[in-house]
């Protein structure tokens, strides 16, 4: 062969999904030391190490991106939502 | 057809059944937080690689290998049989009348040719004044690879260094990154963990490499100026390429 290929032709996508999950991992095990006991705190923690990954990974084609975006957008949406339902429950 | 797709899919689909069979589990059941957040946290890895898995192309690297090879196979023959030996100017979209291409002269002149005005879309072309200045016009892997790109790069280090690096390693995949110094009119380019290998071939000596082609043509398409490739060499998991800018 003139050319020979090595690895996977994707290596930054596993190198992004392999950061998101040593992130989350050993957040959920500190967080469960920390003795936290409240879901809130365990989902802010998650959005924010997913929202700061995908915003170091700049270099993803523009599909990619698009598709990470919505995820972001759907997360955020979801931490707004618990803290609406927070707000709501220290009104009432 | 989604399942038909590759790893990334599958393991997305069974950490997304994985995650809501936990979450309910622990809600329902365990009454633990902790499990239910863990849930979660598989959820939010599953839609990742279920929108990773929607990016990844369908045609198989295996096929993109055998096209390369078979484009290059055919252009290492007509220039070998025509005996070229001078290095190839890599020419930007403004003076090729539409795309960057390569021209290859047939001639070896001592000095590289001096081209101003944009040349005809043929594959043989008139570039001088000179009777001997005849040359083939060729696309190259960097001629497609500029259509990736999002926008033109900008004429310096920064910015060709981000358009490699995008391309290399955000869309092909072939290397882990890229390092760009720039010195009036010579361009040093190192690649990290290239992923495709160079094996000698006749139409390495004027084209270069793939992975300098792709540079050359980024580089001629950020200077807007020919390009020549004066140095390209791997060393210890590292492709280093020298340019030279024309003009």
């Amino acid at each position: 062969m003139l050319y020979k290929t090595r690895g996977t032709g994707v290596k930054v996508y596993n190198s992004y999904i392999l950061v998101i999950a040593s992130l989350l991992l050993p957040t959920t095990i500190i967080l469960v030391i920390l003795g936290v006991n409240t879901l809130d705190i365990y989902y802010t923690a998650y959005i924010m190490e997913a929202l700061v990954a995908t915003e170091l990974y700049v270099y993803f084609n523009a599909k990619a991106r698009r598709g990470l975006n919505l995820i972001s957008a759907m997360l955020f949406g979801g931490f707004l939502l618990s803290i609406y339902l927070q707000a709501m429950k220290i009104l009432t | 057809m989604l399942l038909n797709r590759n790893l990334y899919t599958w393991a997305g689909l069974g950490l997304l059944v994985a995650g809501i069979l936990v979450s309910l589990a622990a809600y329902f059941i365990f009454l633990l937080t902790w499990l239910i957040a863990l849930g979660i946290a598989m959820l939010i890895l599953s839609f990742i690689l279920l929108v990773l898995g929607r990016t990844i192309p369908k045609l198989p690297p295996e096929v993109g290998s055998l096209l390369l090879e078979t484009g290059i196979d055919n252009i290492s023959a007509i220039v070998e049989e025509l005996g070229i030996k001078a290095k190839a100017v890599y020419l930007p979209s403004s003076l090729t009348s539409g795309r960057p291409q390569a021209l290859i002269p047939l001639h070896s002149n001592p000095s590289l040719p001096v081209i101003t005005s944009p040349l005809p879309r043929r594959l043989i072309v008139r570039y001088g004044a000179n009777p001997d200045d005849i040359g083939l016009l060729v696309a190259t892997t960097g001629t497609i690879a500029i259509d990736m790109l999002e926008s033109r790069p900008g004429a310096t280090s920064a910015g060709l260094e981000s358009a490699l690096t995008f391309l290399f390693m955000g869309v092909l995949g072939v290397a882990d990154g890229t390092k760009v110094t720039s010195n009036e009119n010579h361009i040093s380019v190192e690649i990290r963990n290239p992923r495709i290998e160079n094996h000698n071939a006749w139409s390495h000596h004027c084209l270069g490499g793939p992975l300098a082609s792709v540079v050359a043509s980024v580089a001629a398409e950020a200077w807007d100026k020919p390009v020549t490739i004066s140095q390209e060499e791997y060393h210890r998991g590292k492709c280093s390429i020298k340019l030279e800018v024309l003009g």
